[in-house]
């Protein structure tokens, strides 16, 4: 367990891994992680539901005392953009706090009582015999979520139709060199991902199934999974370490070729394969979240699975604490995550990783003005030129912007990422775009 | 954990970050000029270290003067220091200490502050300021001393080979270096042996002569600007600049290859040159061609963004510069030729930029 600064490079370097043509930022330095069997974290004594992973909250259907099982349904997503939400301890109801602002609405779960089905042996539920509209049905009634989106998965099962000749893709890359969650759920629950990718594929009918993973992907590991996904038909692509390859986008770009039209890839993570799979097979609920607690300032870096609603506080409290103030705590991405607001964020379904970074990795300085260096233009995977659209949008020229390809920006932030000057240049790309004619 | 956002940090991804920033590259690029500094110092004494404090401490002084109106405090981010740095690399050792003050002030206040500081710009701020004392005072910059390591004595007037070279009537030599030495200049002990060896043990072999000088030339062993006193340094701090990726290495490449070539195809206008036989290594060795191509025509404010058009940017330094030192009338023409270029690079960008990515980068939408 590496919590030391010591860095793994990408020993090899294979002329055959797939990647972008332009731009991208080499990130071949990632924290050095063994993969050693994934633990339950400690239950939380109190658990913090959220009510939503995007805009659309789900209506919740207890009240304030109210005992409930593990599992049980809290809230339905009734509305377009919002899943299920269900109880990941037993106990009752403590509290159900609004929204405020930021931060969304969620149920206090108190624990208490007995455990009804995470602890004990899953029955293995024979899902072959099953057809789309139930397994559809299944995954909308156990709330499952994208882990990368927070989109409710039905949702997207939904908008695809059969026959539509696309590629499912399960997306194992991940260019942020302080997280490995998919990469640890992918090696240690192996059998459970494949049998989740031969669940999409009874529901989606693609064209072809492609596992991706990137250069560093241990070697061991890696003839075990070629071995197993040729068993069910699936092949593996490897893609060099090159962010933004672990965008959907850029994978569907590289697989696809030349010139080839037809329908996106379906794009699953590891994590999302094994909530269909927990759903499916032991009848779970998307209560269980894989998080990598990890980042230079945590003592014992480790992928914990961790109960909705757990305050990422207590996980890293398990992971021996933090052995100085951290420069920042951040979720999810150290790229592209939010800044957690404090340590009693819960762990939402979308949360895989809860990153305590020091000042040595994040190398934040003040914001300065443009220099005009090109590093943004040399790593724009879009070929835009980053500096001149921000140049023309803020001082208001929507047109000239538009016409340099704002809209073309895919938000990967390698821009962001290089910038001298530190400018969050995505960020300002995001509220542009969103401001329309500006 | 927004405690940082209050220090005009940003809260929002990407939460980590390349190590280069503005401020470390503008240190690290003034870290590079600390041996050209020191070597000075070796070669000419007092009358190079007042040259070089005189500088900074006035690019210094004149920023705090510009922060203090515009209450915001932007020393730490490096840029005056190496202004002061740049603008003292084209002054001649000797030189009274108020004029490479009064091009630092310039620099800072006039073509930077005013602007509205640091990016803002649409002229290098160091070669604004030398250009500046160029036209106030155009007979203290034009006047050199023999580096006290080799005189022994400080302030004894001198030429550089350049400005010696301008003023020799054609004998019919076959290199500049001949000439200029049958003509009386002098030539150290240290280049004498040196050159010998070489020719010597590599050269001749190759059927080819190198004629003396040209170490002294690297090794600073000759009257000249502070900045060319040790070119040798100034090579190895640009292999430091290039190797991190500090500057884009385009903008020299082209700048240098262009130049060299025009110089040997149409010769250096000096005399003993035959026709197409210009002599490039001379070319490149003085007027402090190489300090402008590696530090200051690579300031990243006023040249281009992006890798195409740099090449293009380097290229329209190095003709202009060759034009402006074959027929101009001063041997630091190149500084000028930037300045030019400088003022033509936004428009370049702007109409030029978008047809190169087009042929570049064309994707079907």
């Amino acid at each position: 367990m590496g919590r030391a600064p010591g860095q793994e490079g990408t020993s090899e370097r294979m002329s055959s891994a797939k990647s972008f043509k332009y731009g991208g930022v080499e990130l071949t330095q990632r924290r050095h992680y063994d993969h050693e069997p994934l633990e339950n974290a400690f239950l939380p004594i109190n658990a913090y539901i959220p009510l939503r992973e995007l805009d659309q909250e789900a209506k919740i259907i207890v009240t304030e005392g109210m005992e409930v099982r593990e599992g049980q349904l809290l809230a339905r997503g009734e509305a377009k953009g919002s899943a299920n939400v269900h109880s990941s301890v037993p106990g009752y109801v403590r509290r159900i706090i609004r929204t405020d602002g930021e931060r969304p609405a969620c149920v206090v779960v108190a624990l208490a009582g007995s455990f009804s089905i995470l602890g004990k042996r899953p029955e293995r539920y024979l899902w072959k015999s099953l057809n789309r509209a139930d397994f559809i049905h299944i995954v909308q009634e156990k709330g499952l979520v994208q882990t990368s989106t927070g989109r409710p998965l039905h949702e997207l099962l939904h908008a695809c139709h059969d026959g539509d000749g696309q590629t499912l893709v399960l997306n194992a890359l991940e260019m942020d060199p302080c997280r490995r969650t998919e990469e640890a759920v992918l090696v240690s629950r192996l059998p459970d991902v494949l049998d989740a990718l031969a669940m999409l594929q009874k529901i989606l009918k693609p064209a072809s199934v492609t596992i991706a993973v990137d250069q560093s992907f241990p070697q061991d590991e890696k003839a075990t999974l070629e071995r197993q996904a040729a068993e069910r038909g699936a092949s593996v692509a490897v893609f060099k370490r090159r962010f933004p390859q672990d965008m959907p986008v850029l994978i569907d770009r590289a697989l696809r070729p030349e010139g080839a039209a037809g329908a996106p890839s379906f794009v699953v993570e590891p994590t999302t394969a094994v909530a269909l799979h927990d759903a499916v097979v032991a009848n779970k609920a998307h209560v269980e979240v894989y998080v990598h607690v990890g980042g230079g300032a945590v003592k014992a870096p480790r992928v914990l699975k961790a109960r909705l609603g757990t305050p990422i506080g207590e996980l890293i409290e398990e992971c021996g604490g933090l052995t100085g103030k951290p420069d920042r705590v951040v979720l999810n991405d150290a790229l592209r995550g939010p800044l957690a607001s404090s340590l009693d964020v819960p762990v939402g379904k979308t949360t895989r990783a809860v990153l305590a970074l020091t000042r040595e990795e994040t190398r934040s300085a003040r914001e300065l003005p443009c220099v005009h260096c090109g590093a943004c233009v040399k790593v724009c995977p879009e070929g835009l030129r980053p500096y001149m659209i921000q140049k023309l949008a803020a001082s208001g020229r929507a047109a000239e912007a538009e016409a340099e390809g704002l809209s073309r920006c895919i938000l990967c932030g390698a821009c962001s990422y290089v910038c001298w000057s530190r400018i969050p240049l995505v960020r300002n790309f995001q509220i542009f775009m969103s401001q329309g004619k500006l | 954990m927004s405690a940082t956002a209050s220090q005009g940090i940003s809260i929002h991804p990407p939460h980590i970050h390349d190590w280069r920033s503005t401020s470390r590259v503008t240190w690290l690029c003034g870290i590079s000029l600390v041996p050209v500094v020191a070597w000075s110092a070796a070669l000419y004494g007092w009358p190079a270290i007042t040259v070089w404090l005189a500088s900074v401490a006035a690019a210094v002084l004149s920023q705090l003067a510009v922060d203090a109106l515009r209450h915001r405090l932007s020393l730490a981010d490096g840029s005056a220091v190496l202004t002061g740095l740049l603008v003292a690399t084209a002054m001649p050792p000797g030189i009274a200490p108020h004029v490479p003050a009064a091009a630092s002030a310039f620099a800072v206040i006039i073509v930077k502050g005013v602007f509205g500081g640091q990016g803002s710009n649409w002229m290098n701020p160091a070669l604004g300021g030398i250009a500046f004392a160029y036209a106030n005072w155009p007979g203290a910059m034009r006047e050199f001393i023999m580096p006290r390591m080799l005189s022994g004595v400080d302030g004894l007037s001198a030429s550089t080979p350049l400005a010696f070279a301008k003023d020799l009537a054609s004998s019919g030599s076959a290199r500049i270096m001949d000439t200029i030495h049958q003509a009386g200049y002098p030539v150290s002990a240290l280049d004498t042996s040196v050159t010998n060896v070489l020719n010597g043990s590599l050269f001749e072999h190759l059927g080819a002569r190198l004629p003396d000088g040209y170490v002294d030339i690297l090794l600073g062993f000759r009257p000249g600007a502070l900045g060319e006193s040790a070119l040798f340094l100034v090579l190895l701090g640009s292999v430091f600049l290039l190797s991190l990726r500090l500057i884009k290495a385009e903008i020299p490449v082209a700048m240098l290859v262009v130049f060299a070539l025009l110089s040997k195809l149409f010769g250096t206008g000096l005399p003993g040159e035959a026709v197409y036989g210009g002599d490039a290594l001379f070319a490149l060795g003085g007027g402090g061609v190489l300090i402008v191509a590696f530090y200051m025509a690579t300031d990243p404010v006023t040249s281009p963004a992006s890798r195409f058009l740099a090449l293009f940017y380097g290229a329209l330094i190095g003709t202009l510069s060759y034009l402006f030192r074959r027929w101009g009338g001063h041997p630091e023409g190149v500084a000028y030729a930037v300045l030019i270029a400088n003022v033509v690079m936004p428009t370049l960008e702007r109409r030029v930029d978008p047809l190169f990515r087009g042929l570049a980068r064309r994707r079907p939408a």
